[in-house]
C-alpha cells in the first residue's frame, strides 16, 4: 500500500455501520506512550529521533503487526496534509521536524504516530459507538507493542509522557458526533457547558477549538490519572447515548414543527452540490451535513450515508490535488470539489470514484 | 499664601470665572477636597503588587524560588523551561520536579494517583536514560572515546534485555 493507493479508499470509520452511527460517525481511542531510556520528543537529538523511529519500527516488525509505515518526514507537504485530512496523523506530526511518521493499519482501524509529542501515539478508530471493541483492539495492539518495547512508566504517575496532562493512563476516548439539529436549533452551548463540567472536552472534526465543521463534533475524556480506562470509557458511554437522545429529539422537533422547512433546505442543499461549478470548502461541508441529516430522516432515499461520509473527508484539499495528481488554487480546487461533487452524486446513485 | 477658609497653607490655586468677572481662589488640600475640587491625597494603593504575587503562585505554584532553579540532571531541562512551554524533556523530569508537578496534577486531574493498566517493569530502563544522557555529554564535548564506550555499554545491556 502506498499514498496513492490510500486514495482508491476510504477508512472503515467514514462506513457508516455500527450502533447509532446515523448520528455517532466514529468511536476512538488514543495510547499515549514514550520509550524509556529516550528523552522526550522535543528534547530528543535528531539522532535519539532516527533511533526511536527505528525502535518503534523493529517492534512492530517483530509484533507481526499488519501496518504500513509512511515516513512523514520523507514526505511532500501536500502528502502530509492528505495524512491529516484522513485523519491519520495530527496537524503537529505534519508540521514537526526530523525522524518521524505513521503506521497504518488494514482499513485505517489503526495508525501508529511516531516521534509526535510522544514517542508513540496508538489510535483505534471503529465507525459507530463501538468503544467496548476500540478498547479491546487498543489494548491489544499496546501489549503487542510493549513486548518489544520498554516504556516509560512509574507506579505511582503511571505512563509517562510528555505533557502531564496526559500522564497517568496516557488515554483519550473519543466518539464524534454529527448533531445538525442541536446545531441549528442553537443548543450546542448548553451541551458544551454541561459536558464542560464533567470535565469533558469538545472539539470539531479537526480537533480545532469548538468551531463546527460540517456540524462534527468530537466528545473525549480531559482527566488521564487517577481513573482507569475502563471508568473513562464508561463516563463517555453514560453521558454519550444522552447527547444522542437530546440531538434525536432536536430532529424529531424540526420534523415536527418544521418539516417542510427542513425538507426544502435538505433538498436545496442536495441540489446544489449535484449541480454547482464551483463550490469552497465551507460551503461543502454546511450543505454536506444538510444532506446527511437529511438521508437520516428519510427525506433523502436515493444517497447512501457511506457516500456523504467519504465526501466530508474527499472534498478537502489535499484529497482534491492528490486525485487531479498536481497542486491547485483556491480558485481552482473549488471547480475541481463541485466536478468530484457532481461525478460523486450524478442521478442520486452512489458512485464509486475512479 | 494662606487658604482663605482656614488660614493653613495653601496648595490649591484656581481662577474662577464667575458671571465675566475673574476670581482666585486659593484653598488648603483639605477645604479644596471638602469643596470638591482636588483629587484624593494620593494614588489609592490597588494591591497590585500582592495581585501579581498571587497570580504567579495560581500559575507557577508555592515553591517558586526553589523549583526555578531545579534541572534535571538527564535532559537538561529547568523547571521554569517546563512551566514556559508545557512540555516535560524525559521521563526522569517527573521525579525531578516532583514538588512543582504534585499541584498541578491535582488541578489537571483532580488525581495524584495513576490508576488502571500497568506497563512491564523495566528495571534497566532508568539506567539506559542515564546512559543515553552521558552520551549525549560526551558528544557535546567530542569526548569521542568516551562515547564509544558508552555506545558499547547500551548496546550490552540491549542485548541483555
Amino acid at each position: 500500500m502506498n499514498l496513492d493507493e490510500l486514495t482508491r479508499s476510504s477508512g472503515e470509520w467514514l462506513r457508516g455501520t455500527g450502533p447509532e452511527s446515523d448520528i455517532v460517525m466514529c468511536s476512538r481511542i488514543r495510547l499515549a506512550r514514550n520509550l524509556a531510556e529516550f528523552p522526550f520528543t522535543n528534547r530528543a537529538s535528531r539522532t535519539e529521533k532516527s533511533e526511536i523511529e527505528s525502535s518503534i519500527r523493529s517492534a512492530m516488525q517483530r509484533a507481526n503487526l499488519e501496518l504500513v509505515y509512511f515516513d512523514v518526514n520523507a514526505l511532500p507537504p501536500l502528502d502530509r496534509q492528505f495524512l491529516v485530512e484522513r485523519q491519520l496523523i495530527s496537524r503537529e506530526l505534519a508540521a514537526g521536524e526530523g525522524p518521524r511518521g505513521v503506521a497504518v493499519g488494514p482499513l485505517e482501524n489503526i495508525a501508529i504516530m511516531v516521534n509526535e509529542e510522544d514517542h508513540l501515539r496508538i489510535q483505534v478508530m471503529l465507525s459507530g459507538m463501538a468503544l467496548h471493541d476500540v478498547w479491546e483492539r487498543i489494548n491489544r495492539l499496546d501489549d503487542q507493542l510493549e513486548e518489544h518495547l520498554a516504556y516509560a512508566f512509574s507506579t505511582q504517575l503511571g505512563y509517562l509522557t510528555a505533557c502531564p496532562t496526559n500522564v497517568g493512563t496516557g488515554i483519550r476516548v473519543g466518539v464524534m458526533l454529527h448533531l445538525p439539529a442541536l446545531a441549528q436549533t442553537k443548543q450546542m452551548e448548553k451541551v458544551f457547558r454541561a459536558l464542560q463540567k464533567i470535565n469533558l472536552a469538545v472539539r470539531g472534526l479537526y480537533g480545532e477549538g469548538t468551531q463546527a465543521f460540517g456540524d462534527f463534533y468530537q466528545i473525549s475524556n480531559q482527566q488521564t490519572l487517577g481513573k482507569s480506562e475502563p471508568e473513562l470509557i464508561r463516563i463517555l458511554t453514560d453521558v454519550v447515548p444522552q447527547v444522542i437522545q437530546y440531538e434525536r429529539t432536536a430532529r424529531q422537533a424540526l420534523m415536527n414543527e418544521k418539516r417542510q422547512h427542513l425538507h426544502d433546505q435538505v433538498s436545496r442543499a442536495y441540489g446544489v452540490l449535484k449541480t454547482a461549478h464551483t463550490i469552497s470548502s465551507e460551503e461543502t461541508m454546511l450543505l454536506l451535513s444538510s444532506v446527511r441529516l437529511g438521508i437520516n430522516l428519510g427525506l433523502i432515499d436515493d444517497l447512501e450515508i457511506a457516500t456523504i461520509n467519504e465526501l466530508f473527508i474527499q472534498t478537502q484539499p489535499a484529497y482534491l490535488q492528490k486525485i487531479q495528481g498536481s497542486e491547485l488554487g483556491v480558485e481552482e480546487r473549488n471547480v475541481a470539489r463541485a466536478s468530484y461533487l457532481r461525478s460523486r452524486l450524478s442521478n442520486g446513485r452512489h458512485v464509486e470514484p475512479d | 499664601m494662606t487658604c482663605e477658609q482656614c488660614q493653613d497653607v495653601a496648595t490649591v490655586h484656581l481662577t474662577r470665572s464667575i458671571n465675566g468677572e475673574r476670581r482666585e481662589v486659593h484653598l488648603c488640600a483639605s477645604c479644596a477636597r471638602k469643596s470638591g475640587l482636588s483629587p484624593r491625597e494620593k494614588t489609592p494603593d490597588l494591591g497590585l503588587d500582592a495581585v501579581v504575587q498571587s497570580l504567579i503562585v495560581s500559575h507557577v505554584g508555592e515553591l517558586v524560588g526553589e523549583l526555578a532553579n531545579l534541572t534535571c540532571p538527564e535532559c537538561q531541562l529547568k523547571y521554569m523551561e517546563f512551566r514556559a512551554r508545557g512540555r516535560l524533556g524525559c521521563p526522569h523530569d517527573y521525579r525531578i520536579f516532583a514538588r512543582g508537578l504534585g499541584p498541578l496534577l491535582n488541578r489537571a486531574h483532580g488525581a495524584t494517583r495513576h490508576v488502571g493498566k500497568v506497563a512491564r517493569i523495566r528495571p534497566d530502563a532508568a539506567e539506559r536514560l542515564r546512559l543515553r544522557a552521558q552520551l549525549r555529554e560526551a558528544v557535546l564535548h567530542e569526548d569521542y572515546e568516551l562515547a564509544a564506550r558508552l555506545r558499547d555499554q547500551l548496546r550490552l545491556k540491549g542485548a541483555d534485555a
